[in-house]
Order: structure tokens, then C-alpha cells, then sequence
């Protein structure tokens, strides 16, 4: 998985593509989560739009991120969740815990 | 790929324990069931499954011993699409196995997910020990 990182409004925006499942991408996304919350960003949004699946492990890297934001005060939401995505969520009941959105100014403004 | 009036056909995969490998059995499903009767949320699904199976094989059956190998059957039929995944590891009790508590744990989901996303989901030993995860999707019903 590769992570391409931007930032608009005081947002930061980490662009997943690829298959989000474990092994080395755990390291790689806590670690970027880390280095912002280090910079002093308290607001991200994961674009999953090229993100082919997600297994169970992969949820689970997603759940440990949104835990160390909201650790920090700050909050960590979905963008562009694929219907294939969005059924691991429901069957995980994780839905009711992430809020996504399919628009990304309306996601960038729902930090405001 | 075949159609449906035709016999079934099997593919068989070998894996290496590695998670870099987990794309390939996505990879055939979306190749091969293209033409198949089903859904694409059925091939979602139950390719879904199937990385979930393989991924337990890898980690927990063969502890990612890249030697030790995971052997996947796709049998495509008329009525179902069967895969089984085969590791070599000890297996686990799964008629007594019950999800962990807890919404934000960080793992123990992936049989939860097999279960929700399969027709049927069956654990046992093959005959020659190895323990064998069979995951069907059944063909939707035409009514």
C-alpha cells in the first residue's frame, strides 16, 4: 500500500492505493499518523478511492489509527468508501463508528 | 470461462505465506466469475471471504513460514462457486469458537466476515491432515 499525502483548510488528506492488509502497512500508516499528530495536525481524512480491499487485519489498522488521533483530540474520517469497502464495515459494524463521505469539500468542511 | 452448462472447472493455486500474495485469489475470482450468473457484490463477497481464509492460513496456520504453502481449489459449477483453502497448521476448534468482545478491537473479525459473506462455511482435516476452510457462494436463484 502507498500513501500520498496533501493538505487543504487545515486538513490533511492521506491518499491509500492499493490493498490495505496488514503486515508492513500497519507500521507505514501509524507511522505517518504519528509524524502529523508529531507536526501538530489533529485532522485527517483517508481517501480510500484506490484502495482495492480491505481484510480484517486491514480494519484493524484503520481502527488503530482512528484510535491515536482522537487520542491526540483530533479526529480521522473516510472519503470515497467503495461499495466492496463499505460492506466490511456493515458486516463489522464499523460504520457505525467511522463517518465517511463521498465529496471531499463536504468531508474537508465537516472539520470546520 | 466456462458457462453455465457446462461441467465444473477447477483451478488450483499454490501460495507462499506471504501477504503480498492475498491479491492473487481476488485476482482469479474477478478474472473467472466475470461471466458467471452471479452479482458482482456476490464475487465482492466472496472474494472477501476467501483473502480472509487465506490470510488465517498464512498467519495462524503456517505462522508465515514462507515455506509452507497455502493450497487453494476454485471450483467453478453450474449451481456454486466452491473454494478451499488448504494450510499446514493445526487447525482450531471453530464449532466452539466465539467472536471476541469489544467494536474497536484490532482483531478477530475475519471469521465474522466469512460467515456473513459465504452460502457456506465449513472447517475440517483433509485426509492427509491438513487443515481445509470451504467457502461456497450459491448461484442466485432465477425466479
Amino acid at each position: 500500500m502507498k500513501i500520498k499525502e496533501r493538505s487543504r483548510d487545515g486538513v490533511v488528506i492521506l491518499e491509500l492505493n492499493g490493498k490495505l492488509m496488514g503486515g508492513p502497512d500497519a507500521a507505514t500508516f501509524n507511522d505517518t499518523l504519528k509524524t502529523l499528530i508529531h507536526e501538530g495536525h489533529r485532522n485527517v481524512l483517508v481517501d480510500l478511492a484506490k484502495v482495492d480491499w480491505v481484510n480484517s487485519t486491514g480494519l484493524g489498522i484503520l481502527i488503530s489509527g482512528y484510535s491515536t488521533v482522537r487520542r491526540s483530540g483530533g479526529d480521522l474520517r473516510l472519503l470515497n468508501v467503495s461499495d466492496r469497502v463499505e460492506s466490511i464495515f456493515m458486516v463489522s459494524k464499523l460504520h457505525t463508528v467511522f463517518v465517511s463521505y463521498s465529496n471531499e469539500d463536504e468531508a474537508v468542511r465537516s472539520f470546520a | 470461462m466456462s458457462h453455465v452448462n457446462e461441467p465444473s472447472q477447477l483451478v488450483e493455486v499454490m501460495l507462499p505465506s506471504r501477504l503480498l500474495f492475498l491479491g492473487v485469489p481476488d485476482a482469479i475470482l474477478m478474472e473467472l466469475a466475470g461471466d458467471l450468473p452471479y452479482e458482482q457484490k456476490d464475487i465482492d463477497e466472496l472474494s472477501t471471504a476467501v483473502i480472509e481464509a487465506c490470510t488465517n492460513a498464512m498467519e495462524h496456520g503456517n505462522g508465515m513460514e514462507q515455506g509452507r504453502r497455502v493450497e487453494l481449489h476454485f471450483l467453478f459449477s453450474p449451481d456454486e462457486i466452491r473454494v478451499t483453502v488448504l494450510d499446514q497448521g493445526p487447525g482450531f476448534d471453530f464449532n466452539n469458537w466465539q467472536p471476541p468482545d469489544g467494536l474497536m478491537r484490532e482483531r478477530g473479525r475475519g471469521i465474522t466476515i466469512m460467515r456473513e459473506f459465504t452460502d457456506e462455511l465449513t472447517y475440517d482435516h483433509a485426509p492427509d491432515g491438513r487443515f481445509r476452510v470451504q467457502l461456497v457462494k450459491r448461484r442466485p436463484r432465477q425466479d
